[in-house]
């Protein structure tokens, strides 16, 4: 199963503005919007 | 009048019985049996495992809620059930032991008009020898699983800061273990925590899991669109194991854990050990021990719970070869053949199957996760119960109208990836539905335009949120029934 390692190892890595976005409060305050939207959207598939 | 017993107080238990307080009529009653005092908001224990939160932040008392609700709390193990009571006047009922300190070890029977059965799992750490708090390996199943975990971690960083090596292995720590979740989860709080203490060139941290591959979560992965693509969540957590330097093994059964060494398999065969400071397992569930017995007393356990200890309920049990698997073998109501005023929710009730492909080694080891069935879908399921029940006690009817498959239910997961306000990170998911439908999303099984992931700072205050609003609403504060499952 060295293939894992073998996968993890040519697993594409993110680059500097990617990590800083992920950090980046404003940028993350519209994904926390954006995601609470997508999860609101699934609980309301989920009345019968 | 009718009395409504639900026997178990977590997360699907703790949610039919609130509800129930508010959709029944003021004679009905609502007792709850649960051999626990306190309730606890069992996703935040990765945080108590890490040392961020102290044990009583996701644990509050049930007796004081109860008693505001007006729910007849009865802190008890439930150990035999009795579907068509003794032949007498037939009224079923449960036996149940107590287990508060006044009334510790007095056994009582507890009739029934309905019944629910959210008892959760056991927590099996005997399928392993040398597994959990008992043997040799940590674990954060229970809140107090989880502080002894953070100590245990903090004496391995302060060896670290000493110029220790330490190997660090988390994960799952039998073949058929569910909840690789959150061993993820743990696996990266532990990482940022290692890195924040200075620490990370000191830590060597392994991801053990019976997962076939990275990004399975015992769901058969998930695919979703990013930035035009359709991407697997494989690669993208392939992606963050190697932005992190977190190594991984997959596919693989613990058979037993020594102190400082696992013993594992692997899905080709292979029989490896793997040294350890630190390991934080997960056990694999089954059923409660709980009993069955038929009117004349004939034990009937074997025709209510499924092997693994689970209860059977309106799901296609019969056996048949992955490929064959459909969304509709799962069940809707969660009602229990036979016996239409019971039950059975949340981890309780038995799978059909499983989700993600389960696989065998060449000697014969089944290498296969279970179906992941706690937080969202176990609180959707004990509304649905409560709600059901409810409508039935109305009608007098003994069909329930509401259903809610998990072929037909999404969930939304956030993995914690450490802590923090301005540092935390989380990978956040939404998957719709649970379980793959190939015939409605013939590619991937799943909705694209609902299933997707994403890494970022707003995931944790997603899960910090969470946290708060989960507990408000199982302290059944003002509004706490606006909050959905």
């Amino acid at each position: 199963m060295d293939d894992t390692t073998s996968s993890i190892s040519s697993a594409p890595l993110p680059t500097a503005r990617t990590l800083r976005a992920r950090k980046n409060p404003a940028i993350q305050f519209w994904r926390f919007v954006a995601i609470n939207i997508k999860m609101l959207k699934i609980i309301r598939k989920e009345h019968h | 009048m009718a009395r409504v017993v639900v026997l178990g107080g977590g997360i699907a238990g703790h949610t039919a019985a609130l509800h129930l307080t508010r959709l029944v009529g003021r004679s009905d009653e609502v007792v709850v049996v649960t051999p626990n005092s306190r309730w606890n908001w069992i996703p935040s224990n990765i945080w108590v495992g890490v040392g961020r939160m102290k044990s009583d932040q996701v644990t509050f008392a049930l007796g004081p809620i109860y008693k505001r609700t007006g729910v007849d709390y009865r802190q008890a193990l439930a150990t035999a059930i009795h579907p068509e009571g003794d032949g007498g006047d037939g009224r079923p009922y449960v036996e149940i032991t107590y287990t508060d300190p006044v009334r510790s070890g007095k056994t009582d029977t507890l009739e029934y008009d309905y019944l629910i059965n959210a008892t959760g799992p056991k927590l099996n750490f005997a399928a392993t020898p040398g597994l959990g708090p008992d043997g040799f390996t940590e674990s954060v199943c229970t809140a107090g699983h989880a502080l002894e975990a953070s100590n245990a971690l903090q004496e391995s960083i302060e060896k670290m800061k000493l110029g220790a090596h330490q190997v660090i292995v988390v994960g799952v720590g039998h073949g058929t273990c569910t909840c690789e979740g959150a061993a993820f989860e743990y696996a990266f709080n532990v990482e940022h925590e290692v890195r924040q203490a200075g620490v990370r060139d000191k830590a060597d941290i392994v991801y053990l899991t019976n997962e076939y591959e990275l990004g399975d979560f015992g769901v058969g992965g998930l695919i979703f669109t990013q930035q035009g693509f359709q991407t697997t969540s494989k690669l993208w957590t392939e992606s963050l194991f190697r932005e992190r330097g977190i190594r991984a093994i997959t596919g693989a059964h613990v058979e037993k854990v020594d102190e400082g060494v696992v013993f594992y398999e692997q899905v080709d065969g292979t029989k490896s050990t793997l040294q350890f400071d630190f390991a934080m397992l997960l056990p694999p569930f089954r059923g409660v021990d709980l009993k069955a017995y038929d009117a004349g007393g004939a034990d009937i356990t074997d025709r209510l719970f499924a092997t693994s200890g689970f209860m059977k309920v309106d799901a296609d049990y019969t056996a048949k070869p992955f490929e064959e698997w459909r969304a509709e073998d799962w069940p809707s109501t969660y009602q229990v053949p036979r016996y239409p005023n019971i039950f059975a929710v949340g981890i309780a009730f038995a799978p059909p199957h499983q989700i993600s492909e389960p696989r065998t080694s060449p000697n014969g080891t089944a290498i296969a996760p279970s179906p992941p069935r706690t937080g969202m879908p176990s609180g959707i399921m004990g509304k649905l119960a409560a709600t059901n029940i409810a409508e039935m006690i109305k009608s007098g009817s003994s069909n329930p109208v509401h259903t809610a498959s998990m072929s037909d239910m999404g969930a939304a997961c956030v993995a914690s990836a450490g802590s923090g306000l301005r540092h935390g990170s989380a990978a956040s998911m939404t998957m719709y539905p649970i379980v793959p439908d190939r015939v409605k999303y013939p590619n991937t099984g799943r909705s694209l335009d609902d299933t997707f992931g994403e890494v970022g700072l707003a995931g944790h205050w997603i899960k910090l949120l969470l946290h708060h609003l989960f507990i408000y609403k199982a302290r059944a504060l003002p509004g706490w029934w606006l909050i959905p499952e």
